[in-house]
């Protein structure tokens, strides 16, 4: 009975222990990882949806909403939220620098993962996407609140931004015209990187030109993720994947798509989780494949019409 | 035997001006509206305070207002066989089973899947159930409540209910000396049982809602006729004194509670009134050292869990001590608030009472409230099992009451 009573308490105390957030924190947590943690203070969830509207329906219970399009851009110039309103919205979130950060979203977390870069670009250092995020969720049926969980205000500050994560318009020239020993990764369809057309049906935000940045290679986004869970593929898969385009890791590289998001989960592939260096190019083609007097490669001849 | 005459009352006293009671009455419902607004401001509680207090406020005022009191209604029946009480608290279980309900709708799409509802006092079924039920009702009938009427009639000037509460917190101690064995013979092992895992939304609503019909069925039956309420008379007075001094019929109280606790758990947690007291008890046991500090499997079952807080004023506290000063309201207004003599064997009793309702909630982590009514909600087979056994419990304690007596 002793035994039995030792025993117990020891797998109480370790089980505590776990839940305190220490264990099993990498770029990626399982569904499983988050739903022991929803009410753990040391972590912080927080959905980024493509979609408006999706958090209020349903969240995963103990998550707070952050709107891409309003908490993480700097309205109303074209660039990622500034520093100032940064630390107000981490504050907001009750986030301290020793916050597990756990982002996710809808369709294959997207958004989440451009939220993670700009965690990572304002030096936060414990960020994680929930694997999969909220398709895996859904799929595996798991309960939703709608009700915003209270979260303690912080004083949150800044303390190291890094810049060399974020690409600019002349970086990418450099690296097009080979004056930069960066390689260039396209994450849009080949439809687009081979110039057949300029954006997919129906989108607003366009380039009046087609093609992609010269030099630069064609990984879709889609092929990092396992489309039946929305969950990354393995580490090993991945590096295949890219090494075929000639992404190893070997020179840094810069990653690019259209407005500038979806390349931000490509971008987290590389380095969060195979560890390879690479900067994301948020104004990507819409900023490219607009600016004057800069080289193109256009396989497909396509010409923009202003129809 | 109860503090406050049954449903309907004696023909209630011409209405007197008493300014100490008005003035503690305002004064009372001036600190609650400010303590709100400041906690609403208050980063350390925020919106969650401030509807933690409120809604403990206005779960107070229903209530002292329509004597929502699971041992008068159940003493009523058993002695008088008088129907409305009961009834009431059967409206209760079966109004906030529906909130709960469609709830879930947007919480489990899918109860099959194999997950509990986020914080629903779903509970194992264990023969500790059993155990806590009868001390509790045990407990109810020597000390003249259950635990959330003896927090609405601190507000009634009631002299049993604090003895009640004093001795609920050595009923507590006790609870959680005895806890490691509870929770190693009884709970460790038994199956968490919830009624849409199995039957889905529709056939647990069916089933507990035909269990309350019957129930409802066989009472009304078997009731003897009450005196029919006076109608109330068109006027303004009238309407003031049916809203502010007459007792609210019955089922007005139950249907509000069971909305009430829909909206709660909404919001917050499921509608529970021991938690704070019994974590109290917790740190009084611990100082002396009469608790382990190592309590196994307690933080993993849901329930009124006595747990560390993180602020001065848990949710909780602040739940009850809305209660307590909205139900002082409602009886100071009412001219309620009176204050009652008792022979030292009542006082006795109160206290062993509340040793039992200590002990009786905390191996059902919950009360009444928490466990009872919040776990039938919740459609969960442990707020029946707790709620036969305490029914049974109450039953005899009457018995016994009335040999003391």
């Amino acid at each position: 009975m002793k035994i039995r009573y030792a025993g117990l308490i020891a797998g109480w105390v370790l089980a505590g222990l776990v839940q305190h957030g220490v264990a099993d924190f990498g770029p990626l947590v399982t569904t499983e990882w988050v739903a022991e943690r929803t009410d753990d203070p040391s972590v912080r969830l927080i959905e980024v949806s493509v979609e408006p509207g999706v958090y209020e329906t349903g969240h995963i219970p103990g998550a707070v909403n952050v709107s891409w399009h309003t908490d993480l851009v700097d309205n109303p110039a074209r660039d990622i939220v500034n520093r100032e309103n940064f630390e107000a919205l981490a504050s907001r979130l009750g986030i301290t620098p020793d916050t597990y950060v756990v982002l996710y979203g809808d369709p294959n977390n997207w958004f989440a993962a451009w939220g993670a870069w700009i965690f990572k670009l304002y030096g936060h250092e414990r960020v994680a996407l929930l694997d999969g995020g909220r398709k895996k969720w859904n799929a595996e049926r798991r309960p939703l609140s709608t009700v915003p969980p209270t979260v303690r205000r912080t004083q949150y500050t800044v303390t190291t931004v890094n810049e060399d994560l974020r690409a600019f318009l002349p970086d990418v020239v450099k690296a097009a015209k080979g004056e930069a020993n960066y390689g260039l990764l396209d994450i849009r369809s080949p439809d687009e990187f081979r110039g057949r057309i300029i954006a997919p049906p129906g989108v607003q935000e366009l380039a009046v030109r087609a093609g992609h940045v010269p030099g630069a290679v064609n990984v879709p986004w889609v092929e990092a993720v396992n489309p039946d869970t929305g969950e990354f593929r393995s580490k090993e898969e991945l590096q295949a994947i890219y090494a075929e385009q000639g992404v190893d890791g070997s020179k840094p590289v810069i990653v690019y798509c259209r407005i500038g998001e979806r390349s931000a989960h490509t971008w987290y592939a590389l380095t969060q989780i195979l560890g390879y260096e690479a900067k994301q190019y948020d104004g990507s083609w819409t900023e490219y494949g607009n600016a004057v007097g800069v080289p193109i490669e256009n396989p497909s001849q396509t010409i923009w019409t202003g129809q | 035997m109860t503090d406050i005459p049954a449903t309907p009352p004696a023909p209630s006293p011409p209405p007197r001006w008493r300014p100490l009671r008005w003035s503690i009455a305002l004064c009372l419902l001036a600190g609650l509206v400010g303590a709100g607004f400041y906690l609403h401001g208050h980063d350390d509680y925020g919106r969650a305070g401030s509807w933690a207090l409120l809604s403990g406020a206005v779960f107070g005022y229903l209530l002292q207002r329509s004597r929502f009191c699971f041992f008068c209604n159940l003493a009523d029946w058993f002695t008088e066989r008088k129907a409305s009480g009961v009834l009431a608290l059967l409206a209760a279980l079966a109004v906030g089973m529906l909130g709960y309900t469609v709830i879930y709708g947007a919480w489990v799409p899918y109860p099959d899947a194999g997950f509990l509802p986020p914080r629903a006092h779903i509970a194992p079924v264990g023969w500790h159930l059993v155990v806590g039920g009868l001390a509790f009702g045990l407990g109810m009938a020597l000390s003249g409540s259950c635990l959330s009427a003896h927090f609405y009639r601190l507000g009634e000037g009631s002299v049993r209910s604090p003895l009640a509460l004093l001795g609920a917190i050595g009923g507590f101690i006790l609870g959680f000396r005895a806890w490691p064995f509870f929770y190693m013979q009884a709970m460790a092992d038994s199956p968490v049982i919830w009624l849409p895992e199995s039957w889905g939304y529709t056939g647990a609503l069916l089933l507990q809602a035909s269990v309350l019909a019957v129930l409802a069925l066989v009472i009304w039956l078997r009731a003897k006729p009450e005196p029919a309420r006076p109608p109330t008379p068109r006027t303004l007075t009238g309407i003031l004194r049916a809203v502010f001094v007459e007792r609210w019929p019955g089922v007005v109280g139950g249907v509000s509670v069971g909305a009430l606790a829909t909206a709660v758990y909404l919001r917050a947690t499921p509608l529970g009134v021991t938690a704070e007291w019994g974590r109290l008890a917790r740190l009084a046991g611990s100082r002396f050292g009469w608790i382990s500090d190592t309590l196994p499997g307690l933080d993993s079952l849901r329930g009124c869990n006595p747990v560390e807080a993180a602020n001065i004023f848990s949710p909780n506290a602040l739940f009850v001590i809305g209660l307590v000063s909205a139900a002082a309201i409602g009886g100071l207004v009412a001219g309620q608030f009176q204050p009652r003599k008792y022979g030292p064997l009542h006082l006795i009793l109160a206290l062993i009472g509340g040793v039992l309702l200590g002990f009786g909630s905390l191996i059902s982590l919950g009360c009444t409230i928490g466990t009872l009514l919040s776990g039938v909600h919740a459609l969960a087979v442990s707020g029946w099992l707790f709620g036969a056994a305490m029914v049974a419990g109450v039953y005899v304690g009457v018995q016994l009451m009335i040999r003391i007596e």
